[in-house]
């Protein structure tokens, strides 16, 4: 592996290892806001119940996850536009209508 | 991990459909990015299927509880607001996409022979997620969504002999009740369900059985025009395609949460400012400007037997535009954008 | 260390690349997903109980009263103490009564017995009823967990 692809595969381990703390934390955020009482506006009956009342230390969990969730799409389009690339480049040397012209082995 | 691959070949035979999907071919043009509508609308099909069962792991669906119930979710239920807010934007996202779609279709006139029934398919598809849409909406049982009901189930009294039994079809009996919500409820998690899958498969199947349509300039090429192989090359694009939509909804999703209003009142006058989905702004607002009396005819009639001729318009189209790039065929189009000017001028209108 | 040639391909390294970078987008919303379809436990830390309903009640009767979901069973002893139960067969959770004529707590689901202190004396319940911690507090009862 080159010096390059070696970069490329330490800052995907590394960002993947965050992803996944990420959502532990998030995880645990979800469970210890759960038994306090939510902040955030109390339905009376009768009122309209706003948008999503969430709590706050919840709201930033899911900030950060959108915020991961785009950084990983972002990666995610790069290596999928270097596959294309690859697809590309190995559909156009016409491999697959080679393979019927290619002549068979001794034997045949 | 080869082992287990040869097991499943085995028993299943699923090479055949891998070397279908490695030999069928994308047809490379200038309306290209056309092909992604169709999948992408798969993509929201599956996000909805998902989120509402788990949305149905706490929704009840009886008079008493559905309200309070969705309260909950959105309260008590960890994300629980994410996942309605998720639910409700995919399906803005999916019928749109569905718009989308059917346009592409319409105006570069792929429906035309062999792909009439494609077309027909996917116009019951498209009337299957409408209904998945209206249904849908009386579930969160507030003010806004019952009188909304009440609207849309009005709708079919206007029609001779069937009119009335058809809105006591829909609303179990005479008026929207505790009814009306179960049979909601069961024909949006069931009925349409299984509908959508059955004629999606036919859909799917008559779509790989005719390939992919491509513009006529194209067909009358003497040489064949370049194309991908959908795997992998059409297949990875597509892949970033889904990639950002899911990007785009899950921000619009935490970014602009829908609410839920105050539990309906059977009893209660309707409230101000009631308004359908906006897939559905556009015969809103043309019932709205229908005059009670048409020619001697009830207005809502007229309204009711125009909106089905066009329905019936957009179903036959195949079969109607039969010369499609002859001169008849150039009126059909001119036709079509009046339709949709129409459509996009009233909901615009409905809004202001 | 350079090596004379590649451990795998290009299109490998690639498609690992994007598997393993969806799997952990993914995985950053398992956990959250367990969260919902795991609703948070809806027993109470504690209940407050009017006084006077159990001012009266006699020794080795027993009453009722509510612990979040299950059944709570309120009893006094010969000193005038009282104990609290969770109501709740130790085998497979079915709720359980008091039968008074033999003082003891039966299970019907398979014939599970208990004595009037809750330890399991016939049948298949492996440990004795929950207690819970009781306290008086001004004109109300005070049950909670025990710690």
């Amino acid at each position: 592996m080159n010096g390059r692809r070696r970069v490329m595969a330490t800052v995907g381990i590394l960002a993947l290892g965050s992803l996944l703390a990420a959502g532990v934390l998030e995880a645990r955020v979800q469970e210890a806001t759960q038994p306090s009482v939510k902040p955030g506006p109390a339905a009376a009956p009768g009122q309209e119940t706003s948008a999503a009342p969430r709590p706050a230390k919840e709201r930033m969990a899911v900030y950060v996850l959108l915020a991961w969730v785009w950084f990983s799409i972002a990666v995610l389009l790069g290596v999928l536009r270097m596959r294309v690339r690859e697809a590309d480049r190995v559909h156009r040397m016409g491999l697959s209508r080679a393979a019927g012209k290619a002549p068979k082995g001794p034997g045949h | 991990m080869n082992v287990v691959r040869a097991w499943i070949e085995e028993r299943l035979g699923l090479r055949a459909v891998t070397a279908f999907l490695e030999k069928k071919e994308v047809p490379r043009h200038k309306h290209t990015f056309l092909y992604y509508t169709g999948s992408s609308i798969l993509l929201f099909l599956g996000i909805q299927i998902f989120t509402g069962v788990l949305l149905a792991f706490y929704y009840q669906p009886t008079l008493a509880e559905a309200n309070a119930s969705v309260v909950r979710i959105m309260t008590e239920m960890p994300l629980g607001w994410l996942v309605r807010s998720v639910h409700s934007w995919s399906a803005t996202f999916m019928i749109a996409l569905v718009f989308v779609h059917l346009l592409g279709i319409a105006f570069t006139k792929a429906y035309r022979k062999p792909r009439e029934a494609t077309w027909l398919t996917g116009v019951l598809l498209m009337g299957l997620s409408l209904a998945f849409g209206f249904t849908g909406y009386l579930l969160p049982w507030d003010e806004l969504s019952l009188a909304a009901t009440k609207v849309g189930t009005n709708l079919p009294k206007a029609l001779p002999v069937i009119g009335t039994w058809l809105t006591q079809v829909m609303r179990a009996g005479e008026d929207v009740t505790g009814d009306t919500l179960s049979r909601f409820f069961t024909v949006h998690v069931s009925v349409l369900p299984l509908a959508v899958l059955a004629i999606l498969g036919m859909h799917l199947f008559l779509v790989q059985r005719h390939g992919m349509s491509v513009p006529l300039e194209e067909e009358r090429r003497k040489v064949k025009g370049p194309v991908l192989p959908f795997w992998p090359n059409f297949a990875f694009r597509e892949a970033g395609v889904w990639l950002v939509l899911l990007g785009l909804l899950l921000t619009i999703a935490v970014l602009s949460a829908p609410g839920i209003g105050p539990q309906a009142d059977l009893m209660a006058p309707a409230p101000e400012g009631i308004q359908p989905e906006w897939y559905f702004l556009f015969m809103f607002q043309t019932l709205k400007l229908f005059p009670a009396r048409v020619l001697g005819l009830n207005g809502e009639l007229v309204a009711v037997l125009i909106m089905m001729a066009g329905m019936a318009a957009l179903l036959l189209l195949p079969f109607i535009d039969n010369r499609p790039f002859e001169r008849k065929g150039k009126v059909i189009t001119l036709l079509a954008w009046a339709g949709l000017a129409y459509a996009l001028g009233m909901s615009i209108w409905s809004l202001l | 260390m350079k090596l004379p040639s590649s451990l795998f391909s290009r299109r490998a390294f690639l498609n690992g690349l994007i598997g393993g970078w969806l799997a952990a987008l993914g995985a950053a919303f398992i956990g959250p997903l367990l969260k919902y379809i795991v609703p948070p436990t809806r027993e109470p830390d504690q209940v407050s109980v009017p006084l006077e309903e159990f001012k009266d009640l006699a020794p080795h009767t027993v009453k009722g009263f509510s612990w979040g979901n299950k059944p709570g069973l309120l009893k006094k002893t010969e000193e005038g103490e009282y104990i609290a139960f969770v109501g709740v067969c130790t085998h497979l959770d079915c709720n359980v009564a008091f039968v008074a004529e033999q003082r003891r707590f039966y299970c019907a689901c398979h014939e599970g017995w208990y004595d009037e202190n809750g330890l399991n004396v016939a049948g298949p319940p492996p440990a004795p009823l929950r207690r819970l911690a009781v306290s008086i507090e001004g004109d109300a009862l005070i049950i909670k967990k025990r710690v």
